[in-house]
């Protein structure tokens, strides 16, 4: 089985996070800098009233089994709730309608019930693991001119989601007793067993640092 | 596609009522009996018509564990409707209702309309809430009530688009600003609101579903 790798120290990395980091790095991946991505046009289209100012580093991927074989088309965001937040504190995902291919949200996730993973640098692939137990595997789609850089930034993020929640004491990857799952594929019940009782929720409070670079210093 | 308005709606309720699968019966019209515990927000949209319009409910399926209370609440606000289920089998989550009824008025507009709904009707041997508390809670706070099922789809179609017949109902009252996004009310796009609405248009539509189809 193959094992989710640690996340490299990059320069600009966590740890060295601040304005001046940040000033040379695109925005948004998937676009040139200053031009929304597709998730971000989506939540300015008007629908999403609540959504629709938030800061959003975003990358189109495909959805692929653990082995790599492709499923579908998704767009992944990570969003602050407020522009105050040191980091992003939402994962939103997005993928093709199934009556017309338009882009729709499928759902907004708080970070702190979600782990990201180096799943296949190779490969450019992520693993998405919600507290739940539930996962999926990413590819990024991106032009190869720009893919490594792309996925770099993914990386870098992941670091200091990891790094912001090591300083809460709990090391991000070693939180949960589920962290080395032999299977991931496989639904979970939906009990009503308080899983999520188990573990006292961190203050989300300690996440607000007006001083924070905005989008994170990717 | 066109819409003349967009309505916002949330569910809430207890872990395991089963939100998520009302959802799911709505938009896919399946039923899945096992489903992933929701963690933050999962969306659903359809579109339906009431009195001839094309309506888009935006749905906003909460996670109903208490370990996620505190983020979900956040989302109530500029809801429109509000589907507020318990189990009709767990005497516990028909307990819980003034709670959720509770962070549902105090996180939204006070004109938000709110369905409850008793659902899993189609486990009547292991019924622990009968119909007419239900009935009862729904009358005290003002709600409207319906049993469903959806595992059966028993009334799923009439939960939803009966509160948007209510919702709509309002906005021609004049209730509902639907200028203020607060209110979870988007007139779509290229829709002209003098026209759109009217009194005669609160007549029942043919093409609408009663509002109970007595399957529960």
């Amino acid at each position: 089985m193959k094992r989710e790798q640690e996340p490299k120290t990059a320069p600009g990395g966590a740890g060295e996070a601040g304005p001046d980091g940040m000033a040379e790095r695109a925005l948004v991946p998937a676009c040139p800098k200053g031009r929304p991505g597709r998730l971000q046009l989506h939540l300015l289209s008007g629908e999403f009233d609540q959504l629709r100012d938030f800061p959003i580093f975003e990358s189109n991927f495909m959805q692929v089994t653990r082995l790599g074989e492709v499923v579908n088309k998704v767009t992944m965001g990570v969003a602050a709730s407020s522009p105050a937040l040191e980091l992003p504190d939402l994962l939103l995902l997005a993928g093709p309608a199934k009556e017309n291919g338009r882009l729709q949200l499928f759902g907004l996730f708080p970070l702190q019930f979600v782990q990201l993973f180096v799943h296949d640098e190779s490969r450019w692939q992520l693993k998405v693991k919600f507290r739940t137990g539930r996962a999926f595997y990413l590819q990024l789609r991106a032009p190869p001119e720009t893919r490594d850089r792309e996925f770099g930034q993914w990386v870098r993020l992941l670091y200091r989601l990891r790094f912001h929640s090591a300083q809460g004491a709990v090391p991000f990857t070693q939180e949960y007793s589920w962290l080395e799952d032999e299977e991931d594929e496989e639904d979970q019940e939906d009990e009503d067993g308080d899983l999520m009782e188990r573990e006292e929720l961190r203050d989300m409070e300690a996440r607000l640092d007006p001083q924070s670079s905005e989008l994170w210093g990717l | 596609m066109t819409y003349a308005y967009l309505f916002k709606y949330i569910i809430i309720g207890d872990t395991g009522v089963g939100k998520s699968c009302l959802l799911l019966q709505f938009t896919d019209k399946r039923f899945q009996p096992v489903h992933d515990l929701t963690i933050g927000v999962e969306f659903g949209a359809r579109m339906v018509n009431i009195d001839g319009k094309q309506i888009k409910l935006q749905i906003w399926d909460t996670a109903g564990q208490e370990s996620f209370r505190s983020i979900t609440r956040s989302y109530y606000r500029g809801a429109a409707g509000a589907l507020l289920v318990y189990d009709i089998t767990r005497r516990e989550t028909f307990n819980h209702l003034t709670s959720w009824l509770e962070d549902a008025r105090q996180h939204s507009s006070s004109n938000m309309v709110i369905m409850l709904i008793g659902n899993k009707s189609d486990l009547e041997s292991r019924r622990d809430v009968k119909r007419e508390e239900g009935e009862a809670f729904a009358r005290e706070h003002g709600l409207i009530f319906m049993e469903t099922s959806a595992k059966t789809a028993c009334n799923v179609e009439e939960a939803f688009i009966n509160t948007a017949k209510e919702i709509y109902r309002k906005i021609q009252q004049g209730l509902f600003d639907v200028h203020n996004e607060a209110n979870g009310i988007k007139i779509g796009p290229q829709q002209c609101i003098s026209t759109s609405v009217g009194p005669s248009a609160s007549q029942r539509n043919s093409r609408d579903i009663g509002a109970d189809s007595g399957c529960c």
